[in-house]
This record gives C-alpha cells, sequence and structure tokens, in this order.
C-alpha cells in the first residue's frame, strides 16, 4: 500500500542550540524541498508534529524546533546519530520565481525566521537573483535571537535590522517593536517590491498594517500560516479556514488570499 | 363520644388537635398515580373535609377536617384506591372497604424516576411498588424511600432504608474520541473516578458511584449501560434526639438482594425491638444491638451477587440535640 | 431489474450474501441508549430482516464503518514499525439515499483533497456495496429534498419494505442472487419528494456575516458537546494520537481518532493558543463548512440534510434554522 502516513527515519547529522528552547536539528534526508514547506515530524509513541524545513541542501534538511510540549520536549533530548521519523515535505513554499529581481524585505517574528532561512540563504548565495533585500527580524530579548550566526553573516550582503522588544544591560543593538521599524522603512518603488511576513499572529496582523501603509500592493504581500495540523494531507480538517486547507494550500498564502481567511 | 385511638390510627385516620375531627392518610407508593384517584379524594375533601389537602413529604395525601363518626363510610368509599393503589400492587388486603390495614410502615416514596428523569438508572415507582407489596401491612414503623440515582433527590438520606439506582458504566475504548466530557464531568458533579491515561478513559472502580453520568455526556456511545443495581442506604433519620444522613450498607446490589435485606429488616425489628416502648424506630434498635448484628441478620439467607459490596463496619454519623455547647 | 422475495426468501437471501459480505444495517441495540431504559437505533452486523429498523433514524451515522472511530495507521515495536492488517471483508451497508450521499462526500476529502488519496479509507471503500433502504416518508428533521440528496442512483441493491415481502431493484451484480430466492417483479424506486422542513442554503456570504449576531446567541446556548459532529454522517476530522503500551512502553501505535470543530481543543496549538473560543463561532465555522465553504471547494454542500444533528442536539439547537437564518442574513448582508 502506498502509504502517505507511513514516516521515514531520519538520522540526527548535527545539532545547533540557538536559543534556550529552540535547537536547530540537521537531518539526513534527501527531500526534495521548497522553501516555506513543513515535513510532519515525529517519534514513534510519542506523537507528531508540522515543522517547518528551516534550510535544505544536498542530502539533508534543517528544522529549528522550540521546545514547547509532548514531542518536542523529547526531540530536544536527543543526540546526534539517533533517529527522528519525518514524512512530507507538504504545503506550498514562497513563490521563488515571483521575487526574481524584485525588492525583497523580509519581516520576522521569533520563531517566524525559520520558515524563511533557507530564503535568506539561497539570497545570501544568490544575491544577484533579488534587486535588494531587507530583513527586519524582532526577538522578545537578547536570549530569544535566533541564528545569530547567521544574522551577521547576512549583513555582510543585504540590509539586516536585528531589534528585541526589552533589551539588557549586554544588549546594544535596536530595542522596540518590528513594526516601528517597518514604519521607518524607506521603499524606492513600493509597487514593485515584495514582502513576506512571518511570526505570531498578532505580529503579523500589524506588520501587514504597516506594509499596506507604505503603499505595497497586497498581492505583493506573502504570510505563512501556523495551524494545528494533524495530517498534512488535507484529510484531518485541523487547519481548515473558510475553504482553504492550510496545509495544502499554505501555509505560505498570497496576502490577497490570507486576508480573507476567517478562523 | 367514644373512639379507640389505637384503632383508628392503625387504620390511617389521625387523631387531631381538633376533638372529634380527624384527617384521612392516603398512601400512594412510589410516589405516582393515575388521576383518576383524584377525582375520589376531591369528593372526600368536599364532602366530608374541609375542601382541602395536604401534600406530604411522604408523597402521601392528607385530607383534613372530617368528623370521626364518618370513618366507616369513608373507608368504604376507599375501595378503588386500595385495590388501585396497594391490592394491584401485590400488597395482601382481605377487607378492601374496611380502610387501610395498617399504618406503621409508612408510604414508599420515590423520585420521579426514569419515566421523566434522564439522570434515573431505572424506573423507580415500579420498584416501590414491589417493596410495597413485600412490607405492607405492617406496624412497624419504617420509612423507607427510592431514588433513581446518587443524586438521592427523595432524600432516602433522611430514611430507615434509601434505595439508590446505580449503574455500572461499559467502555468500549474502541467508540472513545477522547473528548473527556465524561472525565471532566464525573470530577466536577461525581467521584473523580475517571481519569484520562494515554488517551483512553480509566475507570476506578472503587471510586465509582454507578451515577450514570458518563454515558449520559458521552456524545459517542463509548459508554454504554451494563448491569443495574443499587446502593443501600441505612439508618438516616430526623426526629427530636439524634438525626443523621444515612450511611451506606450495600453497594452494586441487584434487586433480589435488596428486597430479601428490607424483608429480613422486618424480621430483625421484630426479634429486638424494645416492646414496653409505644414505638421504637429501628434506627435506635441498631444503636442497642450495634451493626454487626443487624449486618448478619438483614443479610441471613441472602446470596449476594458477585458485585455487590457490604460495609465492614459503620462510623455513624448525626448529632444530638442535647449537646448544644455552641450555642451561646 | 426488479425482484419480489417474501421475508423468509430475503432471509435466505441475506444468509447467502453473508458468506462473502459483511452485512451492516440499522439495528436496535437494546438498552444501549444513553437513557436507562431506551435502545440505540445504530448500525451494527444483521443477518436477518427482521433485525433491519426500517421505521427510525439511527442516531449514529454509517460512516463508522468506513471510517472506524478509532484507527490504528500503524504498530511501532522496537526497531520496526508495521501497518495492521486491513484483510478487510467486503462489506454491504443497508442505508437511505441521503447516507449514499453523505459516503460520497468523505469520498470528496479521504480521496480527493489534495493529491493524495488516504490509503486506509480507499480499502474500506472499494470493498463497500450500497443496499439502499427506500425512504419516502422521512422524519420530522430531515431536509434532504432541499439539499438535493433524497435520490440515488448509485446502490447495488434498492429496497422496499412491505407487510410480508421485499421489493428490490438490483444492478447486474447482484442478479443472479436474487433470482436464485426470489422471483421477477417490476418495481421502479420512489423517493421522497417534500420533507416537513426546507431549508434555504447561502449563495455568497458578505464578510459582515462573520461577526454577525446571529452566532453569539449559541454562545450560551450551545454546550460545545460534539454531538452534532459525531452524528453527522459527511464530518470528516479526525486527531492523531501516538501511544505507548503500558506493559511494554518500547511498543506502541499511532491512531487517528474522529475529532469535532464543536469540541475544545480542537484548534489548539501549543503554548496555550486557541481559535474559535466562542461556541457561536465554533457554530459558524460548521455551519459555513456544511453550506458554504465546502461546495466552493468541491461543487456540492457537505450537508446532506439527514436531520441528525437536529435529533442528538441536548440543548434542541436545529441546524435546519440556523441554515435558513443564515441565508436569510447573508440575502441582507
Ligand atoms: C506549518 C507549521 C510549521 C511549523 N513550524 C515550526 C517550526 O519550524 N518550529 C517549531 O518549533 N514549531 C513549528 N510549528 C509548531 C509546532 O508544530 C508545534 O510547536 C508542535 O506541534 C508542538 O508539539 P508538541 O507535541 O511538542 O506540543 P504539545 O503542546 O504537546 O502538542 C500536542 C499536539 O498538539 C498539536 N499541536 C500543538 N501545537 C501545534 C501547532 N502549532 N501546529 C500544529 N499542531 C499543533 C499537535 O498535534 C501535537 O502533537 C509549526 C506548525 C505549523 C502548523
Ligand atoms: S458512573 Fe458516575 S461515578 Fe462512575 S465513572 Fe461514571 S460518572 Fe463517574
Ligand atoms: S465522553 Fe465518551 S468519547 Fe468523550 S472521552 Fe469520555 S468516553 Fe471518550
Ligand atoms: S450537539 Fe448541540 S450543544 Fe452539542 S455541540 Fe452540537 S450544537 Fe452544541
Ligand atoms: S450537518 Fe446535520 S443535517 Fe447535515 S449531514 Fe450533518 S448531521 Fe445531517
Ligand atoms: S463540520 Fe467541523 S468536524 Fe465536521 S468536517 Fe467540518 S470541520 Fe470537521
Ligand atoms: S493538516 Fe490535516 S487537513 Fe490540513
Amino acid at each position: 500500500m502506498n502509504n502517505p502516513y507511513l514516516p521515514v527515519k531520519a538520522k540526527i547529522l548535527d545539532i545547533q542550540k540557538q536559543t534556550a528552547i529552540d535547537y536547530t536539528f540537521r537531518l539526513a534526508a534527501g527531500l526534495h524541498v521548497q522553501s516555506g514547506q513543513f515535513v510532519e515530524l515525529s517519534i514513534p509513541r510519542v506523537g507528531e508534529a508540522p515543522i517547518s524545513v528551516s534550510d535544505f541542501g544536498d542530502g539533508f534538511i534543517e528544522m529549528t524546533i522550540r521546545r514547547v510540549g509532548k514531542l518536542t520536549n523529547v526531540v530536544h533530548e536527543l543526540k546526534p546519530g539517533e533517529e527522528l521519523f519525518i514524512r512530507g515535505p507538504y504545503g506550498h513554499g514562497f513563490p521563488l520565481e515571483q521575487f526574481r529581481g524584485r525588492h525583497l524585505v523580509v519581516a520576522a517574528g521569533g520563531t517566524g525566521l525559520a520558515p524563511v532561512k533557507s530564503v535568506l540563504n539561497r539570497y545570501y548565495h544568490n544575491p544577484e537573483e533579488v534587486k535588494s533585500l531587507n530583513l527586519l527580524a524582532g526577538f522578545k530579548s537578547p536570549a530569544d535571537v535566533l541564528f545569530a550566526a547567521e544574522l551577521e553573516k547576512w549583513a555582510q550582503k543585504f540590509s539586516v535590522t536585528v531589534t528585541v522588544d526589552k533589551g539588557d544591560e549586554n544588549w546594544t543593538g535596536n530595542v522596540g517593536l518590528i513594526t516601528g521599524y517597518v514604519q521607518k522603512l524607506v521603499l524606492s518603488n513600493p509597487a514593485g517590491t515584495q514582502v513576506i511576513v512571518v511570526g505570531p499572529p498578532l505580529m503579523m496582523k500589524f506588520t501587514i498594517r504597516e506594509i499596506l501603509g507604505l503603499g505595497v500592493p497586497p498581492e505583493n504581500i506573502w504570510v505563512s500560516f501556523e495551524r494545528k495540523m494533524c495530517c498534512g494531507l488535507g484529510k484531518c480538517g485541523h487547519c481548515k479556514i473558510g475553504d482553504t486547507y492550510v496545509c495544502l494550500d499554505g501555509p505560505v498564502f498570497n496576502y490577497t488570499r490570507a486576508g480573507q481567511l476567517v478562523d | 363520644m367514644d373512639v379507640n385511638t389505637k384503632k383508628i390510627i392503625k387504620n390511617a385516620w389521625r387523631v387531631t388537635k381538633e376533638r372529634g375531627v380527624t384527617c384521612l392518610r392516603i398512601r400512594v407508593p412510589g410516589g405516582h398515580l393515575e388521576v383518576k384517584y383524584l377525582d375520589l379524594l376531591k369528593e372526600i375533601a368536599e364532602k366530608y373535609g374541609n375542601g382541602t389537602v395536604h401534600l406530604t413529604t411522604r408523597q402521601g395525601f392528607e385530607i383534613p377536617g372530617i368528623q370521626m363518626n364518618k370513618i366507616d363510610e369513608i373507608n368504604q368509599m376507599l375501595a378503588p384506591v386500595i385495590q388501585g393503589l396497594e391490592m394491584e400492587l401485590g400488597v395482601p388486603v382481605t377487607d378492601e372497604t374496611a380502610g387501610y390495614p395498617a399504618a406503621g410502615t409508612r408510604n414508599v416514596a420515590a423520585c420521579i424516576g426514569n419515566r421523566v428523569c434522564p439522570f434515573a438508572n431505572f424506573d423507580t415507582t415500579k420498584l416501590a411498588g414491589k417493596v410495597e407489596a413485600l412490607i405492607y401491612p405492617n406496624d412497624f414503623h419504617v420509612k423507607i424511600a427510592i431514588s433513581g440515582c446518587p443524586n438521592d433527590c427523595i432524600k432516602g438520606h433522611l430514611h430507615d432504608i434509601g434505595v439508590m439506582g446505580m449503574v455500572e458504566p461499559v467502555y468500549n475504548q474502541q467508540r472513545c474520541i477522547g473528548c473527556q466530557a465524561c472525565v471532566k464531568n464525573c470530577r466536577q458533579v461525581s467521584t473523580g473516578a475517571l481519569s484520562f491515561v494515554n488517551y483512553k478513559v480509566r475507570r476506578d472502580p472503587l471510586r465509582c458511584t454507578g451515577c450514570g453520568e458518563c454515558v449520559l455526556k458521552c456524545p459517542a456511545a463509548a459508554w454504554t449501560r451494563g448491569k443495574q443495581s443499587y446502593r443501600l442506604v441505612i439508618m438516616g433519620r430526623t426526629g427530636k434526639k439524634n438525626p443523621r444522613l444515612a450511611r451506606p450498607f450495600l453497594e452494586w446490589a441487584d434487586e433480589t438482594v435488596v428486597l430479601q435485606v428490607i424483608k429480613n429488616m422486618y424480621a430483625y425489628i421484630d426479634r429486638h425491638i424494645d416492646r414496653s416502648l409505644p414505638k421504637e424506630h429501628v434506627g435506635y434498635i441498631v444503636d442497642r444491638t450495634g451493626y454487626p448484628v443487624f449486618r448478619e441478620e438483614a443479610l441471613a439467607g441472602v446470596t449476594l451477587n458477585p458485585e455487590a459490596r457490604v460495609a465492614a463496619w459503620m462510623d455513624w454519623s448525626g448529632y444530638r440535640y442535647e449537646r448544644t455547647s455552641n450555642m451561646v | 431489474m426488479g425482484f419480489a422475495l417474501t421475508t423468509e426468501q430475503f432471509d435466505a437471501f441475506l444468509a447467502g450474501l453473508a458468506r462473502d459480505y459483511d452485512i451492516y444495517a440499522p439495528k436496535r441495540l437494546a438498552g444501549k441508549g444513553a437513557f436507562s431504559g431506551t435502545d440505540l437505533i445504530a448500525y451494527a452486523p444483521v443477518q436477518s430482516l427482521a433485525e433491519i429498523v426500517f421505521d427510525r433514524k439511527t442516531f449514529y451515522s454509517p460512516k463508522e464503518i468506513l471510517l472506524p472511530i478509532s484507527q490504528t495507521l500503524f504498530y511501532f515495536t522496537e526497531e520496526a514499525y508495521r501497518e495492521p492488517q486491513q484483510q478487510q471483508r467486503p462489506v454491504i451497508i443497508f442505508l437511505r439515499p441521503c447516507d449514499v450521499h453523505a459516503v460520497k462526500r468523505l469520498d470528496q476529502i479521504y480521496l480527493h483533497n489534495g493529491d493524495q488519496a488516504d490509503p486506509y479509507y480507499r480499502e474500506r471503500r472499494e470493498k463497500v456495496k450500497f443496499f439502499v433502504m427506500e425512504c419516502t416518508e422521512g422524519f420530522d428533521s430531515c431536509f434532504c429534498v432541499s439539499m438535493g440528496t433524497n435520490r440515488t442512483g448509485e446502490y447495488a441493491v434498492f429496497l422496499r419494505l412491505e407487510a410480508d415481502r421485499v421489493l428490490c431493484d438490483a444492478r447486474p451484480e447482484f442478479t443472479p442472487a436474487l433470482a436464485a430466492y426470489g422471483r421477477e417483479a417490476p418495481f421502479t424506486p420512489a423517493f421522497i419528494e417534500q420533507n416537513k422542513i426546507s431549508v434555504k442554503t447561502p449563495e455568497k456570504i458578505a464578510p459582515a456575516v462573520y461577526g454577525h449576531p446571529l452566532w453569539s446567541e449559541y454562545d450560551s446556548r450551545c454546550i460545545a458537546c460534539g454531538r452534532c459532529n459525531v452524528c453527522c454522517p459527511t464530518c470528516t476530522c479526525f486527531t492523531m494520537q501516538d501511544i505507548f503500551y503500558e506493559d511494554n512502553p518500547r511498543c506502541g501505535e499511532r491512531r487517528r481518532v474522529w475529532a469535532g470543530c464543536m469540541i475544545d481543543g480542537f484548534t489548539d496549538l501549543a503554548g496555550g493558543h486557541s481559535f474559535r473560543n466562542k461556541y457561536g463561532e465554533r457554530m459558524r465555522f460548521k455551519a459555513l463548512h456544511k453550506v458554504y465553504d465546502f461546495k466552493k471547494r468541491f461543487g456540492d454542500h457537505m450537508c446532506v440534510g439527514c436531520g441528525r444533528c437536529d435529533d442528538v442536539c441536548p440543548e434542541y439547537i436545529s441546524f435546519s434554522r440556523i441554515i435558513n437564518r443564515l441565508a436569510e442574513v447573508s440575502d441582507d448582508e
């Protein structure tokens, strides 16, 4: 039986601790992934959960997993060499074709940075594919900053603004909500700018409001949704919003559609 | 005027505060009756009484304001009530035109039961009828009440014997959707006998009161009704000395056991009652003999169904009116 | 082709079928109603015509035969995992036209939504034959005519129960068996043409309908018990559960279990976030799924008008009334 529910084993190659509760796992897996897609990650007998592929390359995928509950608690206890189970990838990713030759703004809140990490790395390696890239990344506090090394690396090639809601004595960077920094963006050609907004629901709502205020048309805005998911296959119904199944039709949506979805 | 008060009291007529005036007590076993009997009661109240009736806590009627010299005439009229509400249940009455044959053992009361109430685990009125046929007529002063579930709406806990319906909930884990409605509800309204383990429900049979709430709450019929049985609580009382709530004597007992125990209790009373007193309530007899004697005699010759459990000992509750040092 | 069978002949026909099929039909399960002294009318295996309940609607729908309430997807042993052996025998289901349509709705989700069919469902679905029970009277809460689900041609055998005989219309697959037990007789299936209740479904939902005060009535009336989901022949949602066995924690299983959008927890995300916390919002979500969203995506309404959700709601919430109110406010907005 060709069974899409059956996961396959994937060996953990490496674990990077980003923060106290966010670890990046590199798994040996030869999946064909688009940036923004997710996999169903599981440990048999413990549970299964949708996790974005934060990065991928030849023979590996990376996931940045926050420790929040039943499954993720156990995942965080694993060591390189041990195995996880995955199935997927699922869903629609970011429309990289539409970004080609355009100005791109990425506004990411917290773990929202994970699903766009591979997009950023792609343009880091192929800067000619976009006209410009502007990353705004907001975190709760300095201790929550994800991908610190990457952020520094990316800053060498494109504009990177990192801000925290609340700093501490060692923090010398920006302080304040991401929306404030979005407001200050100067876009040379709003109509020709593509924008990705990913993060917690409230962050997305207010950030999109600011982006629209800058004159960016709704059809240029892309978001990624998180909903409860139990299958990733359009069967379990948990991710449904209106006539839309986030697992099939998303998780990445154009704002013209996402803005119409009422939970 | 010469009236044998002992005789009329036994005949279910009261000696009232008004000289020469009596009051008729009507039994309604299980507290449910066809309305046709109300016509007769109305006629008696209008023609012989003062045009009113009193509804008693025991679910009977009292028809006040009747002249004592009308007793025989009214007893004659009562024949259809005694036939319909007593003899048809199997109560042995030798002369239905002579009024009620006894008044000591009180009307067997019952909550509305599963003829109406969704919580009830059985037909309380029907069981009340069986109990009535078993114990009436009898002069011993005994109060029995029957409730459909452990809510005990008829307050069996204030009776010598309170019977409450129980049901064994049967779980089919294949049907369980894990909504936990049963678990939350059991914790809220019953004993918290259910827990949610490994996405399925576990029932602690020692905690479960057999109320059947879980069956009612389950949207998927994962809980269904298994064997229906009874809890018997005993020796609850009000009164002027030592009021107390009844204590559980039997759990998960089937109907045969319940009826036999009730029958045995009358034999126990007969054996131990203090006949020097005008009357002695069974609860006070148990106070004298001690619970172990009661238990032994109540269970004499009874084959308990395998699920049934019996109280090994009793810690009677209650208080004494005379100990009122807290009243200042 | 039409056939007439006496009751005895029909039982012999069933007995013959039982060699190759598991036969499910509405049955009276004595004492299994939630209230004491009541029976449950539900789907169960049957052997004879007398066991089949024709004059009552089932409390639960036949979907549980195709989509078990709790279904193991695979077992884990220490090192490996294995799919359960299905070995499902072919199945005959006695059901009414609305319920045939309901199975088509399950097909939409389980076979056609997304590009991967559900193998567990497909395996069972391919082995099912419909024996449609003629339904010309319906019940008080039905509104199949409004939903266009009162008629169906999708059956292996269509049958009408008469006082002492059964009239059947059979597809070729079953004509030899029927011919063996009964005699040929002309028979044209009939369908109900008017219900006591009719509904008007909304054409277009204006954004204002989502926040319309109509829904807030159900914030307090509905108790989110989920009976309307569980009893609905077209609700398809499930939740995944991983468990390990207590006696051997290294072994376990992954299974799926029915879920319902009216029940707490349906949208819960890790960290305590959830959507549609008000019961009225859940009602709006369910109602729109049944009579708007599904049609937008697949072309047919999800709701088939069987009326079970009305029958089972402990709070006497009528879904057909909700549909009509929804259509009214959509026209206004
Ligand atoms: C498209 C998508 C991408 C995601 N990407 C990431 C990511 O890159 N990194 C990350 O850390 N988290 C991500 N999440 C969230 C992640 O799925 C949850 O944190 C995870 O399910 C928690 O599982 P748990 O068993 O540890 O927690 P518990 O709270 O114990 O969860 C129990 C169950 O609830 C369900 N559940 C809880 N939260 C969610 C949720 N947010 N989404 C779906 N189902 C949920 C699951 O069925 C899970 O098995 C993503 C979610 C979605 C929908
Ligand atoms: S019968 Fe009552 S006490 Fe027992 S498990 Fe069910 S709800 Fe709890
Ligand atoms: S109410 Fe029924 S379905 Fe819900 S958890 Fe209890 S047994 Fe399972
Ligand atoms: S059955 Fe009634 S009360 Fe229960 S969830 Fe559905 S609408 Fe609400
Ligand atoms: S929503 Fe109600 S009427 Fe419609 S198919 Fe489901 S149970 Fe039947
Ligand atoms: S109405 Fe609710 S439970 Fe039923 S299929 Fe739709 S989302 Fe799922
Ligand atoms: S995750 Fe199951 S339908 Fe989308």
